[in-house]
């Protein structure tokens, strides 16, 4: 059905990959874009930090004694704080405490609390006072550690002014609606940043890439005037659009493959701190995407790509050469940056409406919506992202196709000069 | 023999442009047809229009009996475009460039290889189609895609200006190669070009093309004698009526 369509591919690769201009936008592009990336990722973490200090904390007392009294008068000072009636972590996780009070961190005091602290105080400093705190685990953005590193901050301070180790924290995590034990949430996050960062780029990077290289080799054609000799051969139209998207989509694959090194090695210098002495395994605690999961991320990714790529080919259809159709195509960056970065720092479903129903309306933003989504294990969302995708790729894989089957491909451009004529013809009459 | 191209009533406008107006053309089996004409007259819109490239405004277009609106895709197989403003994919050689072209044509080996090797004869350009093509200057381009349009032996080559950028000797060579193609392979030539000296040592007929329409029409010999003129430069002249 697609004869001459391997002929094509084998043709766009050889072009392509030959090109200089797509071998330095592979090379150059990433060792300008990482510093950059590290920068900006520094400068929210601070005022994250900054935010985090007015933190809302639940606190589930236990204790009966007058020291649990005076910690929670303490943490009052620095966090709003608000006391559950449970006595069990379980049911606060159960009965979605946590969310009615807008905070993502429960403290635990044990019933001993204050026997254990007057132990201490009076002179027995092998026994130690414990606090459980239970972080809600999302998977939403960068800053999921730093509710409970706020703790952190806090027991510290607590201590410098009583005595020091008396209180200890064992920290444990709440992800999907079950407690894990001993999990401590910075340390998982830490994990999880290369993940909540490492897929939107790779998005991103993927999906410009190929938009701008797709773009490329059709306006090459134009360009070079190969284009009427093309169109004139005994081979579907179709099989040449198809050869263009895939040799587009093959390219930016490689692409997208040599970032991801770059990326690693960029990560790596953040992640080794919090990695070692972890034993942290992402698959057992379930925040790794299952086989499915993975399935639906890859149709999701592909859709989008796809959308994209064919989107480029219209653009570039009415481009006279190579520059003027990569300036063409970056009016879609945007469309594509910005979900990518709103996305990596915050949960969507977090979003005011409008925002959320823009973000949904982009067709980009799906293959990270879809990442986040499998990870946390809701298929829905993910499978919803596809049916939307496709219907928009196949909408604009039709205009491409009816482009490329028609006379426009070839005197799209003539007719943009065209206009531009009239225009000043209009213009001179004016006058 | 039979009708190779017929064209009736051909139009073609771009917005408030006619490119071609009301043309009827019919071009024989085997022969060396020419569409002469100043810049503007019309030729590439009407080479591209049998060529399935463009679509008619009106009137119809048929090759070897096929109508190029409604069978555009048995247009393709037989016929050869050549471009009068083409290039070649820059960073393919020639060789890897005329490969590409061949495998359209057919799936064996013996047969792209056997093609490929006409092609570089036809072409001339011996071991420089090793090099990449944007390494080419322009007449070597040109001489390499006058070679693609040949070497499969179309049964139509339609070629657009096909001397244009090439000095004496290659315009001379290439003039030749088109004559032997002819004579040889039974390939039928339809060619353009706005030098009407070249035509006439190469065109069984000629078409005089002004404003999109045919003011004349037939052996360069009978239309000079019937204009009483020294060249076709001359009898185009004439029938404009600028002299
Ligand atoms: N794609 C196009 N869009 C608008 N006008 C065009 C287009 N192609 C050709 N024309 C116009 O049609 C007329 C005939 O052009 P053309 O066929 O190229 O002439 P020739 O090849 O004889 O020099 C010219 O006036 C030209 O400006
Ligand atoms: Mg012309």
């Amino acid at each position: 059905m697609l004869k001459g369509f391997g002929n094509i591919l084998v043709k766009e690769l050889k072009e392509l990959i030959r090109d200089p201009k797509i071998l330095l936008g592979m090379i150059i592009v990433p060792l300008i874009m990482f510093p950059v990336l590290g920068a900006v990722m520094n400068f929210s973490m601070q005022s994250a930090q900054e935010q985090a200090q007015k933190a809302t904390i639940l606190v589930m007392n236990n204790d009966r004694g007058s020291y649990s009294q005076v910690f929670i008068a303490t943490l009052n000072s620095s966090m709003r704080v608000f006391i559950s009636n449970y006595t069990d972590p379980q049911d606060v996780v159960n009965q979605d405490e946590l969310s009615k009070y807008n905070t993502t961190q429960l403290i635990e005091i044990p019933p001993d609390f204050s026997a254990n602290m007057t132990q201490h105080m009076s002179g027995n400093e092998n026994i130690t006072a414990l606090v459980k705190i239970y972080s809600v685990f999302s998977s939403a953005g960068v800053f999921e550690g730093i509710g409970s590193s706020m703790i952190d901050v806090f027991i510290g301070g607590f201590n410098r002014q009583l005595a020091p180790n008396i209180v200890y924290e064992e920290k444990s995590s709440i992800i999907k609606g079950q407690i894990k034990e001993g999990v401590d949430p910075g340390q998982l996050s830490a994990l999880m940043i290369s993940q909540a960062i490492a897929m939107p780029i790779t998005i991103m990077i993927l999906l410009t890439y190929s938009m701008q290289i797709a773009a490329t080799s059709v306006a090459m054609e134009k360009e070079e005037k190969t284009l009427e000799t093309l169109l004139t051969l005994p081979v579907d139209r179709f099989s040449i659009l198809m050869g263009k998207l895939s040799g587009s989509i093959v390219v930016a694959g490689v692409a997208a493959i040599a970032y991801m090194i770059g990326f690693n090695y960029y990560m790596g210098s953040f992640t080794s701190t919090f990695q070692a002495g972890t034993s942290l395994d992402l698959v057992s605690l379930g925040l790794v995407p299952s086989l499915f999961g993975y399935l639906f991320l890859g149709i999701s990714l592909f859709v989008a790509l796809l959308s994209a790529l064919a989107m480029a080919v219209i653009l570039s259809a009415f481009a006279e050469d190579v520059r003027s159709a990569q300036s063409l195509v970056s009016y879609i960056y945007p469309f594509l940056f910005i979900p990518s970065f709103i996305l990596m720092y915050v949960d969507i479903n977090a979003l005011p409406l409008a925002v959320k129903v823009a973000l949904y309306a982009i067709p980009y933003s799906h293959p990270i919506i879809a990442s986040r989504a499998v990870t946390m294990g809701d298929y829905w969302t993910a499978v919803w992202g596809i049916v939307y995708v496709s219907i928009f790729t196949l909408v604009i894989m039709y205009v491409a196709s009816r482009l490329f089957a028609t006379e426009k491909v070839l005197t799209a451009k003539l007719k943009f000069r065209g206009l531009r004529k009239r225009g000043k013809k209009a213009v001179q009459d004016l006058e | 023999m039979d009708n190779a191209i017929g064209i009736t009533n051909l139009t073609k406008d771009f917005g408030a442009i006619r490119a071609l107006d009301s043309l009827n053309l019919s071009v024989e089996s085997g022969e060396i047809f020419g569409l002469i004409g100043p810049n503007g007259a019309g030729k590439t819109t009407a080479l591209r229009i049998i060529s399935a490239l463009l679509l008619p405004t009106s009137g119809s277009v048929e090759v070897f009996g096929l109508d190029v609106v409604k069978k555009p895709a048995e247009v393709r197989k037989i016929i050869s475009y050549l471009p009068e403003e083409a290039g070649a994919y820059r960073n393919l050689s020639g060789w890897e460039y005329l490969h590409f072209m061949a495998k359209f044509k057919t799936d064996s080996k013996d047969e792209i290889q056997r093609i490929v090797n006409d092609a570089a004869e036809i072409s001339g350009l011996g071991e420089r189609l090793k090099d990449k093509a944007k390494t080419y200057s322009k007449g070597m381009k040109r001489r390499l895609l006058v070679a693609r349009a040949l070497m499969t032996k179309p049964k139509l080559a339609i070629l657009d200006e096909p001397g244009s950028g090439l000095d004496v000797l290659h315009a001379y060579h290439v003039r030749e190669i088109i004559k032997k193609y002819v004579k040889d392979y039974g390939v039928t030539v339809l060619l353009s070009s706005h030098n009407m000296l070249e035509v006439e040592h190469l065109c069984g007929r000629v078409a005089l093309l002004n404003k999109g329409k045919t003011v004349a029409e037939g052996k360069p010999r009978e239309l000079k004698e019937k204009f009483a003129s020294a060249n076709l430069e001359e009898v185009f002249a004439k029938v404009v009526g600028l002299a």
